[in-house]
């Protein structure tokens, strides 16, 4: 075990205020503002309401606004590093989105288009750009992603996964937040005044914020001399409702909490806290009781930059930790633009103007629809502060219940439907979705948020434990797909006059693990992960990296729903896949402590496209060929129909390198072409592993035992991807 | 007085399907029955879901929380609310 220091050894980022790291600090300290009525797109109904838009140039016209807002600041963060990032780790809500309207609009329909529709689509596209070879990871926890990304890079680091990461978050305007924030009526026409007596709402704004983290040992000072660090970082879920904080601002103040206890500063170690404050009559009311309660009358300097820039949603977060390197470095915190007479009802005393002063230590916060809170500690380090050991711990996670959802439905149906019909292909019937939810508890739910809550009581169910879940970690490749449609489409059809709140707040990628959250009582990390077909090993793979030893059940939790109008446009796979399939899988695991089960862990994520070595990495992060043949009794390999060659070609490389003698299932012939295809396969993989045995039908008429050994699930193509179930 | 009774019972039948109260039955919701905050479970959500119906419907505009929150008091008061505002309409 040794000591390591997470440092921060880039920024980068682009805002309404400025691109760039030196034109922000500029900007803060005339106190600009970068908000005006929108330009974007014309506004054809109620008057353009004001906006932060970038007003910079963009520099790649192949690809959407939201990437090329991610490139100019993950330039900047690398800007004079010469090598590669070993990992990638990119909070985003909407991706591509803008130019879907678009495409929608103009009636461009091929899916050749949506190639970057997805929030994930952002993390690939770095990875190509900057030949990042390693894992890539797409947080999606709407307004808090950009700093659950810097969290989850942290966590890398620390388990010595990577050396070099880069995180941050990257969001575009579109219509679907503008007039879904509208449709909430969270957008404050005159701009947004945080922490003003008189403050009525939100600005939307864009932007990208990103950070070069490089784990160091205690010694080294590194090239920059003294850096600045993340000190440490906070997860917490309010539990509470979609859409709204949780007035009295306990998840709040239980992410702050954790995040001064992971960098081991007490609340009088903190120097200026970069507020969430995003100007909502009920976040900053919110907000300020948390404050209040964790610094009593001790409470540091504090603003919000988001009457300066707008609200940067995924980006918020990583922009802002990149704004407290400055605030360290530059003795900068910056004023609360917009705020004129703080509201006396909160009990906190913003900083108007910028101020200068020597500031060691900020506390950055990040709140989300979902009541998904992160929180951030940046700082210098000084002689009192303790580092974190770099821990060696397992990636394991005992399975302690499961449950699935196919075609064919739940898994005795998904097993009987392979063992007797060859298949579980096809998409279940609503009313066999959720049978064991309430009609009024899922009265708002669309499909893809019935199938996480009803795979999720299930597994739970399944555990046979009283014990509630206390973490979530929710994946899917789409999102709420029939939400989205449903949200676009009214609007379109009404010519911009008519959306609806209820689909906005329910196309979030993260609703289905705000709806978990609530159900159980969820009140720990609650994170949504995103990355196309490799989204749920990118959430087991961040499951394993955050999930404490706590005792209490955690969810892990992976699910697409097949749209009639978006699914073959938006995933290449369905697109050429003959039978419409959906479905997941959800997995309680605990971590330590007794309980016996399978364990499970995301062993390797690697880039399948820039990676020439790619199959010797996977078959040497796995023990090598002996110990794979020892190991596993079976692989259940998924190769996406989109990229069937490639797939197929490095599943042989695979299966000849290690001279693997077992048995070979390509799983996505019997469960459909869908992005959580693997969480279901997952979910067989731990039923086969409990049983000893893979039962007839899955590879030929007879079942196949395992003789003592575990799965090794596959994933190949763009990606390539290993989880053991043993 | 039919005028306010048929937009009543036109009103409830659209909350139940706007809000999707699978097991509520329209009439099961009385003329002077709490909308907001009662046995349906309406929150804010649905709240600016039904705001946006209204408009769409009745081209009544209610554009914030506050009188959102007096005008759904009730049926009743919602009814009366669309009628007094509504294009050419006026309580008799």
């Amino acid at each position: 075990m040794s000591e390591v220091r997470i440092c921060i050894a880039g920024i980068g980022m682009v805002s309404p205020l400025a691109c760039g790291v030196p034109g922000t600090v500029t900007a803060l300290k005339a106190e600009n503002v970068g908000i005006a009525p929108i330009r974007l797109f014309q506004v054809e109904q109620g008057g353009a309401l004001p906006v932060g838009q970038v007003r910079t140039h963009l520099v790649d016209p192949g690809v959407p606004r939201t990437h090329n807002l991610a490139l100019i600041a993950a330039r900047e963060a690398l800007a004079g590093s010469q090598k590669a990032p070993d990992a990638i780790v990119i909070g985003g809500t909407t991706g591509g989105m803008f130019e879907t309207e678009e495409f929608f609009r103009a009636g461009c329909l091929a899916p050749e288009r949506f190639t970057n529709h997805s929030p994930g689509s952002v993390a690939d596209y770095l990875a190509a750009a900057f030949h990042c070879p390693g894992p890539v990871v797409t947080v999606s926890t709407a307004c808090s992603s950009g700093a659950v990304a810097i969290q989850i890079a942290v966590e890398m680091l620390r388990a010595g996964k990577a050396k070099r990461v880069l995180a941050g978050g990257a969001d575009g305007l579109c219509r679907l937040t503008y007039y879904g924030f509208r449709s909430l009526q969270l957008m404050d026409p005159a701009g947004a005044r945080p922490l003003d007596r008189n403050r009525n709402g939100m600005t939307l704004g864009e932007g990208a914020g990103m950070l070069l983290l490089e784990a160091r040992g205690p010694g080294t000072a590194g090239e920059t001399g003294d850096p600045c660090e993340v000190l440490g970082a906070g997860l917490s879920c309010d539990a509470y409702h979609p859409a709204a904080p949780d007035p009295q601002g306990a998840g709040a103040l239980t992410v702050m909490r954790a995040a001064l206890e992971d960098a081991g500063l007490d609340p009088s170690g903190v120097d200026y806290v970069s507020l969430h404050g995003t100007g909502t009559r009920e976040n900053d009311l919110s907000e300020a009781r948390a404050l209040n309660a964790l610094f009593g009358h001790d409470m540091p300097p504090l603003s919000s930059v988001k009457g300066a820039m707008g609200h940067t949603l995924a980006a918020s977060g990583a922009i802002e930790a990149g704004i407290a390197v400055m605030s360290i470095q530059e003795g900068l915190m910056p004023g609360t633009t917009g705020c004129t007479r703080p509201d006396p009802r909160l009990g906190v005393d913003p900083l108007i103007r910028p101020l200068q002063g020597k500031v060691e230590s900020v506390l950055s916060n990040a709140f989300g629809f979902g009541g998904n809170n992160a929180s951030v500690v940046i700082g210098r380090r000084k002689a009192l502060h303790s580092t974190k050991l770099a821990f060696e711990s397992t990636p394991h996670l005992t399975v302690v219940g499961s449950a699935c959802i196919s075609g064919a439905g739940g898994l005795a149906g998904t097993i009987e439907g392979i063992s007797q019909r060859g298949h579980c292909t096809g998409i279940l019937p609503e009313k066999d979705l959720a049978a064991c939810l309430s009609p009024r508890a899922i009265r708002r739910f669309k499909r893809l948020s019935r199938m996480a809550l009803s795979l999720s009581v299930s597994a739970h169910g399944d555990a046979g434990t009283t014990d509630a879940p206390s973490s979530v970690f929710f994946s899917t490749g789409w999102g709420g797909l029939s939400e989205t449609y449903g949200f676009l489409t009214r609007l379109r059809t009404s010519e911009e006059a008519f959306s609806s709140p209820t689909a906005f707040v329910g196309s979030v990628h993260n609703a289905p693990a705000g709806h978990i959250a609530v159900h159980f009582r969820a009140t720990g990390p609650n994170v949504t992960v995103t990355g196309g077909d490799y989204s749920f090993e990118q959430c087991l793979l961040t499951a394993g990296l955050l999930l404490k030893e706590s005792g209490a059940p955690a969810l892990v939790v992976g699910a697409d729903e097949y749209h009639e109008e978006l699914s073959r446009r938006f995933d290449g796979s369905a697109a050429v896949s003959g039978t419409p399939s959906d479905g997941g899988g959800a997995l309680c695991v605990t971590r330590g402590r007794g309980r016996s089960g399978p364990k499970i862990a995301a062993l390797f994520l690697e880039n399948g496209k820039n990676n020439d070595s790619v199959i010797g990495s996977l078959i040497t992060t796995l023990g090598g060929v002996k110990r794979i043949n020892a190991a596993y009794g079976a692989v259940l390999a998924g190769i996406p129909a989109a990229c069937a060659d490639l797939g197929r070609e490095q599943l042989t490389a695979f299966l000849s390198d290690a001279a693997f003698q077992g048995l070979v299932i390509p799983y996505r012939r019997l469960t459909g072409e869908f992005a959580s295809a693997s969480a279901l396969a997952a979910v067989l993989g731990v039923a086969f592993v409990k049983d000893g045995v893979v039962p007839d039908g899955f590879s030929g008429p007879k079942g196949f035992g395992l003789q003592g050994k575990g799965i090794l699930m596959l994933g190949f193509g763009t990606f390539v991807t290993g989880v053991e179930i043993i | 007085m039919s005028i306010m009774n048929n937009m009543i019972d036109e009103l409830r039948m659209k909350i139940v399907e706007t809000l999707n109260l699978e097991d509520v039955e329209p009439e099961d919701i009385g003329d002077t029955d709490r909308l907001l905050g009662g046995d349906l479970g309406v929150d804010s959500i649905d709240l600016l879901e039904l705001v946006m119906m209204i408009e769409k419907d009745y081209g009544v505009r209610i554009d914030n929380e506050e009188l959102a929150t007096r005008v759904f008091a009730n049926l009743e008061t919602l009814a009366t609310y669309i009628h007094e505002h509504s294009a050419g309409g006026s309580v008799e």
